[in-house]
């Protein structure tokens, strides 16, 4: 099926929706169509929050377990549990909180036999250093590291293009900025 | 996020847009020529009114759109303005249609005047809901016409079809989103023209207007006339049509919503599958539907979330669904469950990985889905710490709101609808009564709740005299659907509507309660000392008594004096009190250490859980 099918993982109020909306402006840009589902409502207040996003002819917002293309964490436990949506070889591109987690011996031989792309940053870390501990900047600065990892979908220029366009201007500059820390995070 | 619920009234328009389909319903709206818009707030519905009247800012449309006190309140408003000749829209989630249902039951056999659509969007799974019921069904109870869109794009273009058909016909006709669709986003054209209104002129019509079993008997034959020629026009409905597989297919599937979107995305490529898909699942299409059932040797019916196209069917000989359990009966159609009926009616097995090491590398890292919580900083969280805390044992009714969430910490004891925190405690109260029992009753609902349905129940414990506290929580919006107004604030949902605020005290004073005392609910000393007196008053005087909690929910960000606090490990025994009773995401207890924590991602610096600890171990950072 042509096409790129992402599912974007995290803990609600951690702006995970703005995320699938820059991927989706700078997909239209590029005359593609897009479909997603999101999550509204009582599954925000702090639970486990999930979107499907789908690039190409699609009819359905969902994504089948073992489709996905890329799942994206901001959170590393709401990834690892949703790593079944990725299909063999897909990537993970995941913030990396704890970083002995990813050396579970059992989680690391089911991303090898799945021949899973870990892709991981520090992103509290980067936050915390650059952005005073801005974490609400998580949503760009994972788009910056997908652009950097070059995730499918994820170009740097349109991205970039999509950010200013949705950007509110009084967050533009720290936006842009981030992103930037995001790309380097790779 | 914005106060009125869209977080996307900020997006710019150009070209093709990604749109969640509730906007693209909204939009549809405006563009059709709506003039009358109403509402209650409920999700997977709550971002329509939003973005309709951000949509109407935006083409200058002449649109009174206002959120109604509940359902029944905002459906009848819509009905009033059709009776005027307006053409007018209500919208509402699944449950409220219950509260809506009076009216709609009837309104459904008038004559109307001008168009009036009902958008219900259901929830299956559900997600945000205390039920899965299904609208469907409800406009077959109803006798009104139904479209169920599949996706964004479709909603918005069932809008049109929906004033057109409710004009020609006089009649109400729903549209009816699931969460799937409601919270889907495409990319969709913003619109950028506004058809004409129709003239708003009332004409008395005794015989058309006015419900009374001589004119019931007259309209409800001709009712059921219309009815029939709505089907007969569905015979062609472009939302009706076949997806043919191409070869031999041996399976049929009649599928409506987002399962028709889903089995194509699963059957792509294959040929032995042919679908009908059903955009007017009420009344069905009977022809097209015997005609696709005769040609195949196996049907089966994929619909969310009740049986409504399938009991309809006239012959269920060779048709699977949900009569003879091969699809299930409750929770999503979600894509791994379609492949899990369709694939072995095809004879072949799903396949799925093998997760045992997943499995096991999560349960070493004690990996779970996390559950909502009150937010760090949540008034609520303070309100019930303060009740627990006067009355531990306690019968604690809730509603429906954030507070649901308040289980996390114990503190609540049932929610079951709008209103029913009021209302069953009186049941509370009389069947402990009636036994010659008497137990401390403190009940909590909402600002928007109260309003929404609290006040019947409360003039009906001042007249019955029953025994509870009623503890309003008042945290100045409707929270949980997103952030809306509702009566006791001024704020409206078009830019430059002023409304006026109606007191929460005033409201308790009119309906006869004595004992009215309102609290910022950051101070627990204050609130539970104000409940327990509460409580004293309502036993001695027999009646209700209410207890006002006040403070703005964390989601509008008013600014508040900042107070950083830490966990003093000295004073901490590690008793987890304060996680298991308060459970701020700002605490967290590091099992290690067997230490209370402050989490400076969690923490806002409300400083509210000083009081928590027994041993006073959470202190102010100096």
């Amino acid at each position: 099926m042509a096409g790129t099918q992402y599912i974007i993982v995290g803990v609600g109020g951690q702006g995970i929706l703005f995320t699938s909306r820059v991927i989706a402006r700078a997909a239209i840009d590029k005359g593609l169509p897009i479909i997603g589902s999101e999550v509204h409502g009582m599954a925000q207040r702090g639970g486990s929050v999930i979107s499907h996003f789908k690039i190409g002819d699609f009819s359905s917002p969902l994504i089948s377990e073992g489709h996905a293309d890329v799942v994206m964490a901001f959170d590393q436990k709401e990834g690892i549990r949703n790593l079944p949506f990725l299909h063999e070889g897909g990537t993970f591109l995941v913030n990396v909180d704890d970083p002995s987690m990813l050396e579970n011996v059992h989680l690391k031989r089911y991303i090898a036999d799945r021949r899973i792309r870990v892709c991981g940053f520090r992103g509290f870390d980067i936050l915390d250093e650059h952005a005073k501990g801005a974490y609400l900047f998580l949503n760009v600065l994972i788009l910056g590291a997908a652009a950097g990892m070059k995730i499918e979908g994820c170009e740097e220029a349109p991205l970039t293009a999509a950010l200013e366009t949705l950007s509110p201007p009084k967050f533009l500059s720290e936006n842009l900025k981030v992103f930037g820390l995001g790309l380097n995070a790779a | 996020m914005s106060k009125d619920g869209s977080d996307n009234t900020e997006v710019p328009f150009y070209g093709k847009t990604p749109l969640l389909g509730n906007e693209a319903i909204a939009q549809a709206i405006v563009a059709a020529g709506c003039q009358v818009a109403t509402a209650y707030p409920g999700t997977p519905s709550s971002e329509i009114l939003p973005f309709v009247a951000s949509t109407a800012d935006r083409l200058g449309a002449a649109m009174a759109i206002e959120w109604g006190a509940n359902e029944k309140v905002a459906f009848e408003m819509a009905v009033g303005a059709s009776f005027a000749g307006a053409r007018a829209c209500v919208v509402m989630k699944q449950v409220g249609l219950n509260v809506a249902a009076d009216s709609f039951m009837t309104a459904a056999y008038y004559r109307l005047k001008g168009g009036l659509m009902l958008v219900s969007a259901d929830d299956p799974g559900p997600h945000s809901s205390q039920n899965e019921q299904d609208s469907r069904m409800f406009a077959m109870f109803a006798k009104v016409p139904c479209l169920d869109p599949s996706d964004a794009v479709e909603a918005g273009e069932m809008v049109y079809d929906a004033f057109a058909l409710s004009e020609k016909h006089e009649i109400i006709v729903m549209l009816r989103p699931t969460t799937r669709v409601s919270h889907c986003r495409q990319a969709i054209e913003p619109v950028s023209s506004v058809k004409p209104g129709l003239p708003v002129k009332f004409e008395r019509d005794v015989s058309r207007w006015v419900a009374l079993p001589v004119t019931v008997k007259k309209n409800h034959p001709l009712h059921n006339l219309r009815i029939e020629e709505i089907r007969e026009e569905f015979e062609t409905s472009r939302y009706n049509y076949e997806v043919k597989g191409g070869g031999e297919a041996k399976l049929g599937v009649i599928c409506s919503g987002v399962s028709f979107a889903t089995l194509k995305d699963i059957t792509r490529g294959r040929t032995d599958v042919d679908i009908l898909r059903i955009g007017t699942p009420y009344p069905l299409p009977h022809k097209l539907v015997n005609s696709f059932i005769d040609r195949h040797e196996k049907v089966l019916v994929l619909e969310e979330t009740y049986p409504v196209i399938e009991t309809q069917l006239m012959n269920r000989e060779r048709v699977s669904g949900r009569w003879d359990g091969v699809v299930p009966s409750a929770g999503e159609l979600l894509p791994e469950v379609i492949e899990g009926i369709v694939l072995p009616l095809l004879h072949e097995r799903p396949s799925a990985a093998d997760s045992s090491e997943l499995d096991a590398a999560m349960k070493e890292l004690g990996i779970e889905p996390r559950k909502p919580q009150l937010c760090a900083g949540c008034p609520h969280r303070a309100s019930y710490f303060a009740i627990r805390k006067a009355f531990p044992n306690g019968i604690a009714p809730s509603d429906i709101g954030c507070y649901s969430l308040a289980v996390n910490q114990n503190g609540i004891d049932s929610s079951l609808c709008m209103g029913a925190s009021v209302t069953m405690s009186s049941g509370f109260h009389i069947a402990h009564a009636v036994s010659g029992q008497e137990r401390p009753i403190i009940a909590t609902l909402g600002d928007s709740t109260f309003f929404h349905m609290g006040i019947p129940g409360l003039v009906s414990a001042v007249y019955n005299r029953h025994s509870f506290v009623l503890c309003v929580l008042d945290n100045r919006v409707t929270a949980m659907t997103g952030g809306q107004s509702n009566p006791g604030l001024s704020g409206k949902v078009r830019k430059g509507d002023e409304g006026s605020a109606v007191s929460i005290e005033a409201v308790a004073r009119g309906c006869g309660v004595k004992f009215v005392e309102a609290v910022d609910a950051y101070d627990v000393a204050a609130g539970a000392d104000a409940v327990t007196r509460a409580w004293e008053s309502a036993k001695a005087n027999r009646t209700p008594a209410v207890v006002i909690f006040r403070h703005p929910c964390m989601l509008l960000r008013v600014p508040q004096s900042v107070v950083p606090v830490k966990v003093d490990a000295e004073r901490c025994v590690g008793c987890r009190l304060c996680i298991t009773n308060f459970g701020c995401p700002g605490l967290t207890f590091d099992a290690a250490k067997k230490k209370a924590e402050v989490d400076r991602r969690g923490c806002v610096s409300c400083g509210v859980c000083r009081v928590v600890c027994p041993r006073g171990a959470i202190v102010e950072a100096a």
